[in-house]
């Protein structure tokens, strides 16, 4: 049931749809433009136009905002961001690490974990219901309201992070918990039957695994605990919105928010560009993984691929389904044999 | 069963051959009887086994190979005996390269499942089994996710090891390999023994109606 | 195909916010633009004559924010007149022609007061003070009020006894943001440990007397009321000397009421209300200890 008479219909196909394909780009690009165009024009030509521009976009008080002047009563927001960059990174690996704690306690079989699971359960349903707004209050006025000697004494900053990675490592925790329930038991089998207990068959086989699946979650919620630092800066911290609000109210001028907005576009956009890299990277090995194992099995060369992919697939009454399989340069599409058992 | 004795399962699909060898090695909880191993029962009536103590002996092979993904074949073969077994590395390396190469994955050590053909991934998880050094090994139709032509590969392993004296509990549906070499062969239906016998004598004159009626199927589907 | 309809829908949204958008900002309320603000409505500067340049025809709008403290306010309820801003308020009004009942309050946070486009009020009290930056984007009526920046700490801090213009740069401040005792915390005391910032007076205040700070920096009518009602234990130490900041009222950029605001003020201090108000509401103990600088 090898397709017949393939190559030559794949090739007229494919300079076809190469020349559609130009058209769509230069279609969708050509949209694109406009919309944007239009929405420009509308930002320029409305009647207060100049004001908004010069509250929200003047260079001179963005640089001001940029670089600060504590005399005249406001921070560089460049160097309060470093703040709340120290802060992001202190919680994520609490956060990373508190999650996972929670998650395995939570996977946990058995009598003897029953009251920390419980516990964790508790945990994790009252984080996630209180705004971390309010999370960030009890603990920033409620520690040191209680006046003891190591916990009451420490920075807003440090309160700050306590609060976050209390409230995040709820989530993220839950996120661990997909990870781990989309390892497939077959995993669990493999790794129990060798004699692993639990906690070394979920150290070396589950987790693994788990954690290569929840990577973009976690970076997406990494992202999110990015901006909820400026949370902190309710406790009277000076980071990166704070500054700005303190040049906005001090000059009259919002351009600072728009420096604070670039500044962590500027930290998030480069995270976001890594975490789709990891992905594609993980996909590629599979697939590239499963092309071999696929060529060697039906002994064909996995051949070079057309640059678009057909639009259709087995209508040529072929009654094999057709399997999508990924090359170096681009798609195409094979038909293979039928198994013998249907 | 006697130490090396090769026990072949058969059965149709859903007559408990999983079921039964997923019992034996503890993966799955039995309702009534008892399983005993070395005249230690292990399931059934007492209360507290280790069953991380018992899966030691026992190795096990799925149909769908479940080799881990994330670990080269080497460490897939050693990662058992060094935490389980407590091996030093070298010692689980040099024994998974032994393993490997009389199997004739060698070369394939350094690679990661994925690239691996079906028939090398069931032969890796073989030797993953065998380098616990299990005193039974159970085979859980280790050939019927794989296609006719790596078959064979796999089947000459498993014959190796029978002729090597392993003793062995296989579900299979490979009617010609159990003649060859299984000391019995039970036939299942529906969680039931129905008939066991050497297999000369099961598969040339069952004594059950069911057994017959399963075998005709068979031989008029060119299967044996 | 499926291209050609998202394009459509593309240009339809954006030619329809296109419109809104228009229509929107011409319909919307008065923008003064670059109006002079010496119109030729100055010369009235009564009832009638102030119509035209109201937010709301008929009543005087004042916008102060939530809560309002005392002692610029009482009860949090701007409408009772009394307080000093309040009084001040009314006396405006009254000045304008307005009778007490055609005074609207409205809430404003301060944070949005100074945002650009039409305001929602005429004009805004609520202890802002005047500065040449802000003036660029809104417009001051002239002071109100002179202001001083006091401290206030608790009883027990050490910065009761010590606070020689040395002595104050070790201390940790706190103070409210949008309020211009940071900038003056920073540049006339310039402690070595930054200042903390807070969102509210309360928030400054729960900070006083958990001791996350040694002392708060406010105006001294503020810092008085605070020491001696709202945080126990705790005392105005003392007063700093005038760096010539004032408050003034807050109105939209060019709005030309400014003139007639003022021309009332001016009233007000001739005829000794103002003085009166703040011997009523603002209680400046000259016995308050100055720091020397």
């Amino acid at each position: 049931m090898e397709a017949q008479g393939l190559p030559d219909l794949s090739a007229r196909r494919s300079r076809l749809l190469a020349s559609g394909d130009r058209r769509g780009v230069a279609l969708s690009t050509a949209s694109t433009v406009v919309v944007l165009a239009a929405l420009l024009a509308v930002f320029l030509l409305a009647p207060g136009s100049r004001q908004v521009r010069h509250t929200f976009f003047n260079p001179a008080d963005m640089w001001r905002a940029l670089v600060g002047d504590p005399k005249a009563g406001y921070y560089s927001v460049g160097e309060a961001l470093w703040l709340n960059i120290r802060m992001f990174v202190a919680a994520e690996i609490l956060i990373l690490a508190a999650g996972l704690l929670v998650a395995v306690i939570r996977q946990s079989t058995g009598p003897v974990m029953l009251p920390l699971r419980v516990v964790a359960t508790v945990y994790v349903d009252v984080a996630r219901g209180v705004p971390l707004i309010l999370i960030i209050f009890a603990i920033g006025f409620g520690a040191p309201a209680l006046q003891l000697k190591v916990i009451s004494s420490q920075s807003a900053a440090v309160y700050g992070v306590a609060a976050l990675v209390l409230s995040y490592s709820a989530y993220v925790s839950e996120v661990y918990r997909a990870g781990i329930n989309a390892v497939h038991r077959s995993q669990v089998a493999a790794a129990r039957s060798l004699g692993l207990s639990q906690w070394s068959s979920m150290r070396y086989v589950i987790l693994p695994q788990a954690i290569r699946n929840i990577i973009p979650p976690l970076l997406n919620d990494f992202i999110s605990l990015q901006k909820d630092t400026a949370l902190v800066g309710l406790l009277g911290s000076i980071e990166a919105n704070k500054a700005a609000e303190l040049f906005s109210d001090t000059t009259f001028n919002y351009s600072s928010y728009v420096v604070a907005a670039i500044l962590f576009l500027l930290l998030t956009i480069p995270l976001a560009r890594f975490t789709d890299h990891l992905i594609r990277r993980d996909q590629a090995r599979r697939l590239a993984g499963a092309v071999a194992l696929w060529a060697e099995r039906r002994r064909v060369p996995a051949l070079a691929c057309p640059r678009a992919p057909p639009r259709h697939c087995g209508s040529r009454g072929f009654t094999s389904r057709s399997v999508l399989m990924r090359c170096s340069a681009g798609w195409t599409w094979r038909w293979p044999r039928t198994r013998s058992s249907a | 069963m006697a130490a090396h004795e090769v026990i072949c399962l058969i059965g149709a699909s859903g007559s408990g051959k999983s079921t039964l060898l997923r019992c034996v090695n503890l993966l799955e909880r039995i309702d009534a009887g008892t399983i005993w191993m070395d005249g230690q029962a292990i399931a059934g009536t007492v209360s507290r086994v280790d069953e991380n103590l018992v899966r030691r002996h026992i190795g096990i092979v799925f149909q769908s190979f479940n080799l881990f993904p994330h670990m080269t074949v080497e460490r897939n073969v050693t990662l058992g005996p060094m935490k389980v077994l407590g091996l030093s590395r070298s010692e689980a390396v040099s024994q998974a390269a032994e393993l490997l190469d009389r199997f004739g994955l060698g070369e394939k050590r350094a690679d990661y499942p994925d690239r691996l053909s079906g028939g090398q991934q069931q032969r890796v998880a073989i030797v993953r089994a065998l380098a616990m050094r299990p005193r039974l090994m159970l085979l859980d139709e280790v050939t019927s996710a794989l296609d006719p032509e790596l078959v064979a590969d796999v089947l000459d392993v498993i014959r190796e090891l029978a002729e090597g004296g392993m003793t062995m509990l296989i579900a299979t549906h490979e009617m010609g390999f159990a003649r060859d070499i299984a000391s019995r062969v039970c036939f299942l239906a529906d969680g039931q023994i129905v008939e066991q016998a050497p297999p000369g004598e099961l598969f040339s004159s069952p004594s059950d109606e069911r057994t017959r009626r399963f075998l005709r199927r068979i031989v008029d589907a060119g299967r044996l | 195909m499926r291209q050609i309809i998202v394009t459509g829908v593309a240009m339809l949204t954006a030619g329809m916010a296109l419109a809104g958008c228009a229509s929107s900002t011409s319909s919307s309320g008065a923008s003064p633009g670059a109006g002079t603000s010496s119109s030729a409505s100055a010369a009235s500067c009564t009832y009638a004559g102030v119509q035209g340049e109201l937010y709301a025809k008929g009543v005087l709008t004042v916008a102060t924010d939530q809560p309002a403290y005392p002692p610029w306010f009482e009860n949090n309820k701007p409408s009772n007149g009394q307080g000093y801003e309040s009084a001040v308020a009314y006396a405006v009004a009254a000045q304008l022609g307005f009778k007490p009942s055609q005074v609207k309050w409205a809430y404003e946070p301060f944070d949005s007061s100074y945002a650009p486009g039409p305001k929602k009020f005429d004009f805004d009290i609520n202890e802002i003070s005047y500065s040449a930056q802000r003036a660029q984007v809104v417009t001051f009526s002239d002071s109100y009020y002179d202001v001083q920046q006091a401290l206030v700490a608790l009883k027990s801090s050490p910065i009761v006894t010590r606070h020689t213009p040395a002595d104050l740069k070790t201390y940790v401040f706190g103070d409210q943001v949008g309020t211009t005792s940071l900038q003056f915390i920073n540049s006339q005391i310039q402690p070595t440990q930054t200042p903390k910032v807070f969102e509210t007076l309360n928030d400054v205040k729960q900070a006083l007397q958990t001791r996350q700070i040694a002392a708060l920096v406010t105006d001294t009518p503020t810092a008085q009321f605070i020491s001696s009602s709202e945080i126990p234990g705790s005392v105005m130490v003392a007063q700093f000397p005038s760096t010539g900041e004032h408050y003034g009222l807050l109105l939209a950029k060019g709005n030309p009421l400014v003139t007639c605001v003022n021309k009332a003020l001016a009233s007000l201090r001739s005829n000794g209300t103002l003085a009166r108000l703040t011997t009523k509401y603002l209680q400046i103990y000259t016995s308050v200890p100055t720091i020397k600088p």
